[in-house]
């Protein structure tokens, strides 16, 4: 359906207008101007923020300078999240531009992992696909890809290439009509308020029965408390790519089109802004 | 290739067969069920929480012995340090399948790893050591790569596999 292409053109284009300030605690030689960027929801922080880098060393001394990082309100971001997931969990109800402190010292250790290299962010992204499929295709479909094939999906979100990307990434997202959908759906539930990363356990998309499952029957069995029930003031948003989707939404539906790259359905659980 | 597989009641059992040795050895695993903490306002989660294997153990020059009292050694002369490391095993639910064709590895080893220890590691061809997120606890840990741990565990896996 010609619908359906827009939407997985959609997703892949969504920015967040970010505005990077220099942590007041870094040791400068002049006043660190702001830094205004569009960040790609799909990506991830350490591989699109370059020019940030670059733009605040222009004002530091190299023995001041460390590994880079992110903050938002004190929160360090996890670069090995996409920046998508990162705003809709932190910051999804606040005024735009996002507003991201840069370090370059005190590297926290407890709470990020570190990334010395582009290829350290490749083998977190191919890692991912690989645990999709396992779930979606017990990994036939990525294990028949030759290594080329695996590079063209990365070179594809590196280099902001979607056709070149969905090229490829079309064939992780197809399945035996008879079965009616992935053998599981990879997904991940964030919750703001949360010691657990994530929820992310087995769910078919489908019932023995042939039902389709919706989001909402996701929410039932992973995550209750996200539903609102009649008569019930609404306590959380459920939000995938910065929009509530209906609950009613097809689960197979979801996995197919809003999907980060990484072939995983983010789904951030916040609290509804009290206005 | 044989299929190295586990699913979680064959994970468990093997498990308990690691504490029983490791009670003969007195080398200090334990089995601790990762309490997660529950937002407010949520319902319980009913289905048991993830469980993980555990072992505190701090390096030393001797290493064997099963002298309970290990927790602090002296690394060398003129210099003591005291590293701790932590290893978790962890039951993959997304490899846990039954695979069709290639083998996929299930268990995931977690540890935090001295990176002196470390560069050891990655020379070593059996194993590929990435910086993951510790899956219940949120904070960084070192992984052992799945498809490099199917080639390192399948010798020990085939004592234990029924047949």
């Amino acid at each position: 359906m010609a619908d359906d292409k827009d939407v997985l053109r959609d997703v892949w284009f969504g920015r967040i207008p970010t505005c990077f300030t220099l942590n007041q605690d870094e040791v400068t030689e002049r006043e660190a101007e702001a830094y205004y960027l569009l960040l790609p929801r799909v990506s991830y922080l350490t591989l699109v923020t370059d020019k940030v880098k670059k733009h605040f060393l222009k004002v530091m001394r190299a023995e001041d300078v460390e590994e880079m990082w992110f903050e938002y309100e004190g929160t360090p971001l996890k670069w090995h999240y996409p920046i998508g997931v990162l705003f809709d969990l932190h910051a999804s109800n606040s005024v735009l531009p996002w507003s991201i402190s840069v370090h370059f010292k005190n590297f926290p250790d407890r709470d990020l992992l570190h990334c010395p290299s582009s290829s350290v962010i490749e083998a977190h992204f191919m890692s991912s696909i690989k645990e999709a499929d396992a779930l979606k295709h017990k990994s036939q479909v990525v294990n028949d890809m030759q290594k080329k094939d695996h590079k063209q999906l990365w070179m594809g979100l590196q280099n902001d290439k979607f056709d070149q990307f969905w090229a490829m990434n079309r064939k992780l997202m197809e399945y035996p009509t008879e079965e009616g959908g992935f053998r599981y759906i990879p997904f991940r539930i964030y919750q703001a308020m949360s010691d657990r990363p994530f929820i992310q356990k087995l769910f078919r998309p489908v019932s023995p029965e042939g039902n389709a499952y919706t989001l909402g029957d996701l929410l039932k069995e992973m995550y209750p408390a996200a539903i609102t029930n009649d008569g019930e003031q609404k306590r959380y948003q459920v939000v995938i790519h910065g929009i509530e989707p209906l609950l009613e939404t097809p689960l197979q539906w979801l996995s197919e089109h809003l999907s980060h790259p990484d072939n995983f359905l983010h789904i951030c659980v916040v609290p509804t802004p009290s206005d | 290739m044989s299929v190295c597989a586990l699913n979680e009641k064959q994970f468990f059992s093997c498990c308990q067969l690691l504490l029983q040795q490791s009670e003969h050895l007195r080398d200090g695993w334990s089995w601790e069920a990762v309490q997660v903490r529950r937002p407010l306002n949520l319902n319980v989660d009913e289905q048991p929480g993830p469980v993980v294997a555990t072992r505190l153990h701090s390096d030393g020059i001797t290493g064997d012995g099963g002298d309970e009292d290990d927790a602090v050694c002296v690394m060398s002369e003129g210099s003591s340090h005291v590293l701790q490391y932590e290893y978790h095993i962890l039951y993959s639910c997304s490899y846990s399948q039954l695979p069709v064709g290639r083998s996929v590895m299930l268990e995931d080893v977690w540890s935090s790893v001295h990176p002196n220890f470390r560069r050891c590691l990655q020379n070593s061809p059996l194993t590929a050591i990435t910086q993951q997120e510790h899956p219940l606890l949120g904070q960084p840990f070192f992984m052992l790569h799945p498809c490099r741990t199917e080639e390192f565990l399948r010798p020990v896996l085939q004592e234990e596999q029924p047949r």
